[in-house]
């Protein structure tokens, strides 16, 4: 080959370099519908001259070289084979020749199997309705390139078509199989799309998409009603369901909605009696033969009381008589007796504490033992019966004072006819001096109790024991005749008479028993004095110190307290404290528990 | 079992038997056939790509033509209006003599497979036992819509297939595997190709196929 300049070749006409032509490239040959098929290629340079074309092919099993036999049909540097010229599964080698004045070139054959090149027109007549039956949708429809023939089966066609929006990037495309139309949802509504269809044989190449056919979608809004009579249907639904479940269950929402209000249950009274009228007959059941008692409250003496104690030195109250008493009473104070003591005495005073918290200001102080609260002087109508004794249906009572000191079982008295309890008798307040011993023992007698009624509050304790609650706001004033600075004495209860009536001596008795070394901490109550109003003011004292201390402040001796017993709370005294004043009257334990039985009877 | 039971369940029996044999219609035995077909003409392809591309250069050389191929001996039509001339049994028969001829040379193709010399070897290997596989469903297919038609003779040509091995090297191997292959390609469409027209010829019932 010569390259341009080195010719030494120069034409007349052009006065430039000029050789031979390049060789030219097959590019691509196609049947569309493997009936006939045509090759094209690219030319070369042309050299500089005019350069003629020619392809000659050669079937694989001759070497007879044909030309092409058309080179018009298909354009510029095309050769179309017709049917005739054109065989089926047989190679064709092809090769196209450019000439020129100066030379010419061959291109690189090419091995050609009609089979193998298929490749079909566009389908043609692309339309696109919108159908409007069930929820509008678009049917796209066509026809098959006029060319192939697929009524035969000669050729088989599969189509295929993609939908966008005009402004999308994206086609959706839908693969449509051998039919010529195909069902496109879920097209959104009021939009204008763009649909295209193209072609593939069996074994060959895609065809081109068509020319783009615009659909417009309409504006659908049955659609949306169809969904909000699904909805209604669905709500409906649901409510018969409940409806059902409802119904079914009729009873147990009658319970829940409207609970039953408890009908009246007091002992002895009858419904059905009030239904029918006679309001006499309802209320003589009623009503207790004897009660109230009209004696004289100088009779009302409480009966015995009985503390029960197990090993853990509880003080438990017969309750259930206590609170029958109580109840049959129902004058002055609510009280009720309870088996305080059941628990611990730590604990008793927590529930108190609790209960405290409703009652406002007021200032109430509970006492550790339910007894106590019940023997206290104004408690008259606490009875505390004892337990099968025959006294207590007469309505008379004795009273039993319970003075309570620490937990210590002090078994310095002996109940008779009761079971023997363990009793801490505080130290009573020994008003007069030691040498008057009769007068240091305080008969416990019950006295004029409404006095003091204003002082007692229910208790707020909700449990079962009960509690009196000792109203000390009374206690703030000292009572006129006592004096502070009075000295104190302990004393204890030695022993309780036949004539129910508790002995005290002074602790400093010689005669005393030894008591049980071990008073770390456990305080025997000091009575302070004894007010006007009978109220027995206790003071809490330990042993080793504060014993001095008698008018001392609560709460300085409290942290004195504190600090020899760092165990024992003066939790009680705080809580004291805080009613103010009632620290002289006030005892608390070593253990924390206070003691009122200030509200004893003074003699 | 009473007798009339009896009677009625050889009865179903025999219903049974005669529905299988003629039950599917010539028009679905086609259309399977004509399915499996493509699919053999599809694998043959891929497996034709395959190769192809990690061909060494000088096999494309080495070559030996088409025209060598084990079946060029049969006459076949080269186009449409030859084709559509062609009555159906023979037809039928071009398409079940190839497929014939076609079942040994597969064989061999399938044991060389494993041992060749071509980095796809495992993908050409279960393609290849995959193209027998679906070569003898269509053989099998074939027989039945052969009887279905109830063509009188069964002229099936003869195209023996002599050679036993590939090749003694490496390359004299795979190119011998990869002209065969070609060999089987080009018929395949042949079969492919004849099944379909004898599949619009029979489907005067559904136009829509074809």
């Amino acid at each position: 080959r010569f390259s341009r300049c080195d010719a030494l070749i120069y034409t007349m006409v052009l006065n430039d370099c000029v050789s031979a032509p390049d060789k030219p490239r097959l590019t691509s040959c196609r049947s569309p519908e493997k009936e006939t098929f045509t090759c094209w290629w690219e030319p070369g340079d042309d050299g500089g001259l005019p350069t003629t074309y020619a392809l000659y092919y050669r079937l694989e099993n001759s070497e007879t070289v044909y030309e092409c036999p058309d080179y018009r049909t298909a354009g510029e540097n095309s050769c179309f084979f017709n049917k005739n010229d054109t065989s089926l599964w047989i190679n064709y080698n092809i090769t196209v020749v450019a000439t020129n004045a100066l030379g010419k070139n061959i291109s690189d054959p090419v091995e050609v199997d009609v089979a193998y090149i298929v490749q079909p027109n566009t389908p043609e007549n692309v339309t696109a309705v919108v159908v409007d039956d069930q929820g509008p949708f678009v049917r796209v429809s066509w026809e098959k390139p006029r060319t192939a023939d697929t009524r035969s089966g000669w050729i088989t066609l599969l189509y295929q078509l993609r939908v966008k929006q005009e402004k999308d990037k994206e086609w959706e495309e839908y693969d449509a199989g051998m039919q010529k139309y195909y069902n496109v949802f879920s097209l959104h509504p009021d939009k204008e799309f763009m649909v295209q269809v193209r072609c593939k044989p069996d074994h060959g190449f895609w065809s081109e998409w068509t020319q783009p056919t615009y659909v417009k979608m309409p504006d659908y809004i049955p659609r949306e009603r169809s969904l909000w009579i699904i909805i209604t249907i669905f709500s409906i639904f649901i409510i018969l369901i409940l409806t059902w479940t409802l119904n079914v269950k009729r009873n147990s929402v009658k319970l829940c909605l409207l609970p039953p209000v408890p009908g009246p249950k007091i002992k002895g009274f009858d419904k059905q009696l009030l239904k029918s009228g006679k309001s006499e007959e309802v209320f003589s059941s009623l009503v207790i033969q004897g009660f109230p008692p009209t004696i004289g409250y100088d009779d009302l003496l409480v009966e015995y009381l009985e503390v029960y104690d197990n090993e853990e030195q509880e003080l438990v109250l017969d309750s259930k008589d206590l609170s029958e008493v109580c109840m049959k009473s129902k004058s002055l104070s609510d009280c009720d007796s309870g088996r305080g003591s059941c628990d611990s005495r730590t604990l008793l005073l927590e529930k108190c504490m609790e209960g405290r918290e409703g009652s406002g200001s007021d200032q109430h102080q509970y006492s550790q033992h339910g007894e106590t609260s019940c023997t206290s002087t104004e408690s008259s109508e606490c009875q505390g019966l004892e337990p099968g004794s025959p006294e207590s249906s007469d309505g008379r009572v004795k009273t039993w004072p319970v003075v309570f000191s620490s937990p210590q079982p002090h078994h310095h008295y002996q109940v008779e006819a009761v079971k023997p309890v363990y009793h801490s008798v505080p130290e009573i307040l020994n008003r007069s001096s030691p040498h008057a011993m009769p007068t240091n023992y305080h008969q416990l007698h019950h006295q004029d109790i409404p006095q003091q009624e204003g002082r007692f509050s229910k208790p707020a304790c909700r449990h079962s024991q009960s509690y009196n609650q000792f109203n000390l706001d009374g206690l703030d004033t000292p009572a006129p005749g006592v004096s502070p600075s009075r000295s104190l004495e302990y004393v204890e209860v030695q022993r309780v008479n036949p004539e129910n009536m508790l002995l005290l001596r002074p602790l400093s008795d010689p005669n005393r028993e030894p008591e049980g070394s071990d008073y770390a901490g456990e305080d025997y109550s000091k009575v302070k004095e004894v007010t006007s109003n009978n109220i027995l003011l206790l003071q809490r004292d330990t042993y080793h110190q504060c014993v001095d201390d008698y008018s001392q402040d609560l709460d300085s001796q409290a942290g004195q307290c504190t600090t020899q017993q760092p165990p024992h709370p003066c939790k009680p005294v705080i809580y004291q404290s805080n009613s103010g004043m009632p620290q002289e009257g006030m005892r608390v334990m070593g253990n924390g528990y206070v003691d009122s039985t200030v509200l004893m009877p003074s003699y | 079992m009473t007798q009339g039971s009896r009677l009625y369940f050889a009865l179903t029996v025999l219903m049974c038997a005669f529905v299988s044999i003629n039950g599917v219609g010539l028009n679905d035995l086609l259309e399977r056939a004509s399915q499996l077909s493509d699919k053999l003409h599809s694998l043959s392809t891929s497996l034709t790509n395959d190769l192809d591309s990690h061909f060494p250069p000088v096999g494309r050389v080495m070559m030996p033509r088409p025209s060598m191929c084990h079946t060029s001996s049969l006459q076949i039509p080269n186009d449409k209006d030859q084709a559509l001339k062609i009555p159906e049994d023979e037809l039928l028969s071009l398409a079940r003599s190839l497929l014939l001829a076609w079942s040994d040379p597969l064989a061999l193709l399938s044991s060389e497979a494993s041992s060749l010399a071509h980095p796809e070897r495992n993908t050409i290997n279960s393609k290849t036992k995959e193209l027998q596989d679906n070569i003898n469903s269509l053989g099998a297919g074939l027989e039945h819509v052969f009887h279905k038609m109830g063509s009188s003779s069964d002229n099936l040509s003869s195209l023996p297939f002599y050679t036993n091995s590939l090749g003694q090297d490496k390359t004299s191997r795979l190119v011998n595997f990869h002209f065969l292959l070609s060999c089987f390609r080009r018929d395949s469409h042949k079969i492919d190709s004849f099944l379909k027209v004898l599949r619009c010829r029979a489907a005067k019932k559904r136009p829509e196929m074809c």
